[in-house]
């Protein structure tokens, strides 16, 4: 069991046209530097690894970094803290605004893929306010999953009155679902968070299990 | 050979042999013999067994071979040693089907699944159908048809029951008898090692005696097989399903936060969802709605509730609320359409629950009622009885029996609580069909299972 690799990953999310924030992988500071200022600040900068499961817990990711001066410094402090561990590299990823949902799937010895949905944070961690589905799933199912969350009430912009882009949630839903029925080597994936608003869903953080 | 010819082979054999018949009681094979022997007399028995000459005054055969014509099915109870020699045989005489109770085959480990598959792949080369092994055997009431070693013959009826435990099946068995529900056909599946639970589902749905399926499941072997054939039956009859497991789901080390968070129940859950297979949660919740399903028709969600005692009605539109099942609103005006001569008058307020107060004797039960099923949003209908001074339980009994002639296509459940005072009432009830639960939340789970969802 080990996380495919970041290259691999982005072919497999454009293959299905699945959507996600602008990254890219560095192995040096310069050229990540350049990236940042194309894709402007604020950025996020976070280790790949195919073996370390849990990036943040081993001070692996440094959000919200605003300026040259503080990417230099997130980007050193991250090579100290992984010092001597087998990475890939460093990511380096816009921040979007929206909601975060949680997305994932896992592989059923007897009924094959089982998709999930929920929202993100404390919502999936500490309430497991999730909804399942097994494999394959078409868009209308897809929305069945997204509005059957007791949370669903959040993404449809109680007390805020911001909702978000529910038919983009669900083509990622289906095209997950298609991706897991095709791609038997994957038994798990973990897309935590996905960032929605009125106008996109997109992947934030991505981890494919093989 | 179709499944249909398959499945006849099996649930009415014309001949069958049992291989380790035995006169010796409390013995599986004493258990098969003397129920077989108590089914249809039309039906050819022999017994196999090398060391008897004679079992119940028939003659004992030493090998499957040696009886003479053809053998529909033939159910093996020998220990699993010998079990492979006993295969070869029925080939050699080629049987229609077999059933293999022994236990000691996949249900053991890797040894035993050896011996299984061995005895797997010279059944399908030969193409005869396997049920076990590690069963108890089948059933099927209606042609007085026991191949099992129940202590009990089931009552007949139209509930098919499906279980991967045959010790539980006995004991449902006697809870129905006891509450003169009865079967059609009764599986204990075992090791499913070739005939496996969708394939039994899949006969049941064409099969005219069974109107409810009901399911006791460990595990599922092909679970994309099972949820295509259950999308398929639930469109003509409904599955309800009680499924164990429950506790460990989940605590495995799994290999993202996605799987810790899909625990084995969870994924269980979700299929059975996805193909319109109610999951139930306890033996007296499957008991209470197969009930309902057998002897009421389903509706839509649109539930009136009817009762004299107000805290009765009160509790039962809380479990509605729990349930989801809803309740729609009713008003005065929609009452007095319905009641021209004004019997209930007398009653304060009318709405959806209506609370026909506790004096009330059997003619507002029935205007009640009445007024309630005439209403176009009203799907189905709770009855709720308590017993006061004045209430006489059995002239409300026989009044709900004409309503539901009445109205034929909407369900009623009924909850006359109480113990001997509604005794003889509920017994009434059911003779006609009409389900009665003990309690407020049976009955409202019971008709909450007669709702259509979605799918269907």
């Amino acid at each position: 069991m080990e996380i495919l690799s970041f290259e691999e990953t982005k072919k497999l999310l454009a293959k299905y046209k699945i959507p996600h924030c602008e990254t890219e992988i560095f192995n040096f500071s310069d050229k990540a530097l350049v990236f940042a200022k194309k894709i402007g600040f604020p950025v996020v900068l976070k280790i790949h690894s195919r073996t370390i499961f849990h990036k943040s817990e081993i001070g692996g990711v440094k959000a919200n970094i605003q300026n040259e001066e503080e990417f230099m410094k997130a980007w050193n402090q991250i090579n100290e803290n992984t010092k001597g561990r087998n990475i890939e590299g460093i990511l380096v990823q816009e921040m979007l605004s929206g909601k975060e949902i949680a997305m994932g799937m896992k592989k059923d010895e007897q009924f094959g893929p089982v998709l999930m949905f929920g929202l993100g944070g404390i919502f999936i961690e500490v309430l497991k306010d999730v909804s399942f589905r097994i494999a394959p799933i078409d868009k209308a199912e897809a929305i069945k999953m997204i509005k059957e969350i007791k949370g669903y009430k959040i993404l449809e912009g109680y007390r805020t009155g911001e909702d978000v882009n529910v038919s983009k949630i669900a083509d990622i839903l289906v095209n997950l679902s298609k991706m897991s029925m095709k791609e038997e080597y994957i038994i798990g994936m973990d897309l935590n968070p996905v960032i929605v608003n009125k106008d996109y869903a997109k992947l934030a953080d991505f981890r494919i299990i093989i | 050979m179709s499944i249909l010819k398959t499945f006849d082979n099996i649930f009415d054999p014309k001949t069958v042999a049992i291989v380790g018949a035995s006169e010796e009681k409390g013995t599986v094979g004493f258990g098969l013999a003397s129920n077989l022997i108590k089914g249809s007399k039309k039906r050819n028995i022999y017994f196999v067994n090398p060391f008897d000459k004679e079992i119940f005054g028939e003659q004992a055969y030493d090998k499957v071979t040696d009886i003479k014509g053809k053998i529909d099915l033939v159910v093996i109870a020998v220990p699993a040693k010998i079990v492979l020699q006993i295969v070869k045989d029925c080939i050699s005489k080629k049987v229609g089907g077999v059933i293999i109770v022994s236990s000691g085959f996949g249900e053991l480990g890797e040894d035993g699944k050896k011996k299984e598959n061995e005895i797997v792949k010279l059944l399908r080369t030969a193409k005869i159908p396997l049920i076990g092994p590690n069963c108890l055997g089948v059933l099927n009431s209606r042609v007085d048809f026991n191949a099992s070693f129940a202590p009990i013959s089931p009552l007949k009826g139209n509930i098919a029951f499906l279980s991967q435990s045959g010790a539980l099946l006995n004991s449902l068995m006697d809870t129905m008898n006891a509450q003169g529900l009865g079967f059609s056909k009764l599986v204990s599946y075992g090791n499913e090692a070739d005939l496996d639970l969708s394939d039994f589902l899949l006969y049941l749905k064409d099969d005219k005696d069974t109107k409810v399926i009901c399911l006791y499941i460990e595990g599922i072997k092909d679970g994309h097989k099972f949820m295509e054939i259950a999308k398929e039956v639930t469109l003509k009859k409904p599955i309800l399903v009680i499924k164990s497991g429950r506790s460990s789901a989940g605590q495995k080390a799994a290999a993202t936060h996605t799987g810790s968070i899909a625990g084995d129940y969870q994924v269980y859950e979700t299929a059975f969802k996805q193909s319109g297979v109610v999951l139930v949660e306890t033996l007296e919740d499957l008991f209470d709605s197969a009930k309902a399903l057998v002897m009421q028709p389903r509706c839509t969600n649109g539930i009136g509730i009817v009762t004299n005692g107000g805290g009765a009605g009160v509790l039962t539109v809380d479990y509605c609320d729990i349930e989801g099942v809803v309740l729609p609103e009713i008003n005065e005006e929609d009452i007095k359409k319905i009641d021209k001569r004004g019997v209930l008058n007398s009653i304060p307020v009318k709405r959806n629950p209506l609370d026909l107060i506790g004096d009330a004797l059997p003619d507002r039960y029935c205007a009640g009622i009445n007024a309630f099923l005439a209403q176009e949003k009203i799907q189905g209908l709770i009855v709720i009885e308590t017993t006061q001074i004045m209430t006489e339980p059995l002239e409300n009994a026989k009044i709900i029996i004409e309503m539901k002639k009445k109205y034929p296509k909407k369900p009623i459940v009924c909850c006359f609580l109480g113990g001997d005072l509604v005794v003889e009432a509920t017994k009434l009830l059911e003779k006609n069909d009409i389900p009665n639960y003990s309690e407020l939340r049976r009955a409202v789970r019971a008709i909450k299972n007669l709702i259509k969802n979605e799918h269907e």
